[in-house]
């Protein structure tokens, strides 16, 4: 049992590891644990008591009852745990591996944090091994295509600069038939609200952008997207360990904020970009809190409906489930305020996932693993029958909706539903809230 | 057998003990030191009211989501912990002899009941060693390590309870015993068993970046 | 591993059995009144073997004088039992009995290098 009997072959794992020597590896290995880890590591590769309760925790693991080699401390003892024992004295053939495990098989959710007695962190240490392998060069040729994006575009998807405001402006135009006083300010200084989104939106859910400046539009809201890069909010480079680019990504993010002198960053429902703004990133940069305060879109969404600020016209029928994305409940504590605002907007039930809120299952698409593309596609569903199970049951109660606000955890689901042929259509709170809200220019 | 006696609870404590405690504290120091010098965009989020938080709500039984879903494991742990620690500390045995060499005296347990305590300890251990050779997801990330300190908790525990009962040979077995309750004091700060002294801070650490920075729980 | 350690423990607990059921019946002891119900066997003593063994001709070597919590080791008390003035709790002064037992006899054993200094020598099962 182990990641050796399961490879799949991924041209840009293939092409990393081709290139490696033993000594190289050597070097890197010792080079990021005693340059960049400590009394983290450390601590946690001591007294990780080999407890084996946090097996419970991984749907990967629940997904493959009988392979130990999916449990979180068992992803560790394959990939991190070989590397310290062993001083990185590795061939090149483990790496791929290694690598193969770090980026595709954990997706950095921390729900195994709520097993662990000791309170090792997981998800830290499988990061590193992913900064590892990137500084080894060894990274799934897709996601990496997308953190090559971040670097020469400072956005994820190979969005010129003249294709965004374009879309924007298109956007604004297509609206304007609906709602004649909308528009997207582009840097407009010293506005409320900047809005940021992933490229992926831009790129193929221009709709997306559409709904935001409907529902900002009818709540009135003073707000402005930049038109320079610094709009995208997602951070692919913080998945494949590129931590340098990563620290460029969000400082370019929240700069562009602070030139506009906006008073706060809005994030569209994307759970990664979030967990990359307001908690990786500005580490990494050193800043302890944020220059520019952040905030995400359920919560603002939650706000306006506490402002009184958005009205229905009519309200969307449930029952509904709700799909609790990791980086805004373990990561931001935001699953009361989704209910609510779930609760507002939904008429009839809604139907809960169990174990749900901040003890919720993974989508098995976070953490950068989809982005690591087909070549893993049929692996990683496969690796969240647990989650599957969950849906089914929903579905059995009527449940047709997801309410899912993430772009990971929408891409995951889809996946899932198709696979069991659940027959279930996801929800980001936007389309929802778009449909129902009264319109009154229209 | 004086000799021995006296050398194994003279010395051979003094050094024990020693290395309990210094090696302890040199530990947590340069731990802390590392910490501070390696791990500063952890240390900053560290907060006195998140660790407290997470540190009480892991220490009910049954309240952390990997307690109720371990049943089994959240008994045994919790009850060899609790054995592990009272037993030896209020034990006659013990504090006789803290009595006899230092004048320390303090309330002690009822012979019958740190009996039971200790096969409480010893049965645990056993448990563990089960766990560890039948169940496929402990059984896989077993190391010589893991090993090493269930059999240096063992010891004490086994020997003290042979000694009190005087079987086998008294005379070895509590120079046995005496010798491996000092080498699990000693193994404290530089095996596994150094959880003892670094959990409080990995959890407190867990706390305060759920509890500060994410505003959720971490049990 | 966790099918020798049953084994050895249940060998363990006959054996401790078996050796209280054959203690020899007329094996003196040290076991005052004063302590009413015993915790753990009485200390085995047996008074003229052990003085003729310990080659001890003065009574005084053991059965001291005193007041106060202060020893006088040249005040015999010959004949009167240790519990006479040794009470089970002190009210602060004086050596209470247990302390009184262990000090003086694991005290002389340690400093001859011989006799019993670990509790099972003398509280034999
Ligand atoms: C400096 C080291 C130690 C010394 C000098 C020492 C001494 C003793 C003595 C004199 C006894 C009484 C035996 C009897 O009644 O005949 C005893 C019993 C015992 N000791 Fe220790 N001990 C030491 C360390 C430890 C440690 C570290 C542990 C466990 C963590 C431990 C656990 C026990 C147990 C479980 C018993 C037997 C209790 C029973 O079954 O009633 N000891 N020890
Ligand atoms: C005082 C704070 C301590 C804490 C917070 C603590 C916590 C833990 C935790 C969380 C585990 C993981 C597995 C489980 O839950 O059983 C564990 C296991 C263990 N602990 Fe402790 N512990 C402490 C003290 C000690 C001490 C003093 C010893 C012995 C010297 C000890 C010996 C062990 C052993 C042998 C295991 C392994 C169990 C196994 O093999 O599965 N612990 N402890
Ligand atoms: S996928 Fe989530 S639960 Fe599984 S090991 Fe990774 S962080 Fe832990
Ligand atoms: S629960 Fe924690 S201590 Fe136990 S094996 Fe998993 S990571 Fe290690």
């Amino acid at each position: 049992m182990g990641i050796a009997e399961r490879l799949i072959e991924d041209v840009g794992l293939r092409r990393g590891v081709s290139k490696l020597t033993p000594e190289k590896i050597e070097k890197i290995v010792s080079a990021v644990i005693t340059g960049e880890t400590g009394a983290r590591l450390k601590a946690y590769a001591e007294t990780c008591m080999r407890c084996g309760l946090c097996a419970e925790a991984c749907h990967f693991a629940l997904s493959h009852p009988d392979d130990p080699s999916f449990t979180p401390a068992g992803k560790v003892h394959q990939t991190m745990g070989v590397l310290l024992r062993t001083g990185g004295k590795v061939d090149p053939e483990f790496i791929y591996g290694m690598a193969q495990l770090a980026y595709t098989e954990c997706n950095l959710c921390r729900r195994c944090v709520h097993f662990c007695p000791i309170g090792v962190d997981t998800a830290y240490i499988i990061s590193t091994v992913r900064r590892i392998c990137h500084k080894l060069g060894v990274t799934p040729q897709y996601i990496q295509d997308t953190a090559h994006s971040h670097s020469a575009t400072s956005n994820q998807m190979w969005v010129k600069d003249d294709e965004w405001t374009d879309s924007l402006m298109w956007q604004e135009d297509e609206a304007r038939e609906e709602f004649p006083g909308l528009r997207i300010p582009l840097d407009k200084e010293g506005a409320d609200i900047y809005y940021s989104v992933i490229a992926p939106e831009p790129k193929f859910r221009t709709q997306l952008i559409y709904q935001a400046a409907a529902i900002l539009h009818a709540a009135g809201a003073d707000w402005t997207m930049p038109s320079e890069p610094g709009w995208d909010n997602s951070d692919m480079c913080m998945f494949t360990g590129d931590f340098e680019m990563m620290g460029r990504l969000k400082r370019r993010h929240f700069e562009s904020a602070q030139k506009l002198k906006v008073k706060r960053i809005v994030m569209g429902e994307c759970g990664h970009a979030f967990r990359s703004v307001y908690d990786v990133g500005n580490r990494w940069l050193g800043w302890r809190w944020h220059p520019v305060p952040v905030i995400h879109a359920v919560e603002f969404y939650w706000e306006l409906i506490q402002e009184g600020r958005i009205k229905l016209a009519k309200k969307f029928p449930g029952p509904v489930t709700i799909q609790d994305p990791c980086n805004i409940v373990r990561g931001r504590g935001l699953q009361d305020k989704l209910r609510e605002v779930t609760r507002f907007l939904v008429e009839g039930d809604i139907i809960e996932m169990r174990p749900n809120k901040q003890h919720n299952f993974c989508c098995a698409a976070g953490g950068g693993v989809i982005n690591c593309g087909p070549p893993f596609k049929n692996q990683r569903v496969a690796g969240n029958e647990i989650k599957a199970q969950q849906l089914a049951a929903t579905a059995e109660k009527g449940v047709k909706t997801v309410i899912t606000p993430c772009h990971n955890c929408h891409g995951g689901l889809h996946d899932i539903i198709h696979h069991h042929k659940l027959g279930m259509e996801l929800k980001f709170l936007s389309d929802i809230i778009y449909e129902c809200m009264e319109k009154p220019e229209a | 057998m004086n000799a021995a006696y006296e050398f194994v609870t003279g010395p051979l404590a003094w050094a024990a003990w020693g290395i309990f405690l210094l090696g302890s504290a040199w530990r947590l120091y340069s731990m802390y030191q590392l910490a501070k010098k390696k791990d500063a965009s952890s240390m900053a989020f560290m907060d006195w009211g998140f660790s407290l938080r997470s540190i009480v709500n892991w220490l009910i039984p049954f309240n952390a989501l990997g307690w109720r879903k371990n049943p089994a494991m959240t008994v045994a742990t919790f009850v060899f912990h609790i054995c592990l620690i009272l037993t030896p500390i209020f034990l006659v045995g013990h504090v006789m002899l803290w009595d006899q060499f230092f004048g320390i005296s303090y309330a002690t347990l009822p012979d019958n009941v740190a009996d039971i305590m200790t096969l409480v300890v010893i049965g645990a251990c056993l448990y563990f060693a089960g766990r560890r050779i039948m169940q496929p997801e402990v059984r896989y990330i077993t190391t010589g390590q893991d090993w090493l300190a269930l059999t240096i908790v063992l010891a004490p525990f086994l020997t003290g309870f042979l000694a009190y009962h005087q079987a086998l040979n008294y005379d070895l077995m509590i120079i046995l015993h005496v010798v491996a309750g000092e080498i699990m004091l000693a193994a404290i700060p530089f095996t596994r068993l150094s959880h003892m002294v670094f959990a409080a801070f990995t959890r407190a650490y867990m706390g305060s970046e759920f509890g500060g920075v994410r505003h959720a729980q971490d049990w | 591993m966790n099918r020798t350690f049953p084994l050895l423990l249940a060998a363990a607990l006959i054996l401790a059995f078996a050796q209280g059921a054959l203690s020899q019946q007329d094996m003196k002891t040290l076991a005052p009144a004063a302590y009413g119900k015993l915790t753990r066997p009485a200390a085995q003593f047996n008074h003229d073997q052990h003085n003729e063994k310990a080659k001890l001709e003065e009574c005084v070597a053991c059965h001291h004088g005193g007041k106060d919590g202060k020893q006088d080791k040249s005040a015999s008390t010959e004949g009167t039992p240790c519990a006479d003035c040794h009470k089970l709790k002190t009210g602060g002064k004086g050596t209470a009995l247990t302390k009184a037992y262990h000090k003086q006899c694991i005290g002389c054993h340690q400093a001859k290098g011989k006799g019993p200094v670990a509790c099972g020598q003398c509280h034999k099962r």
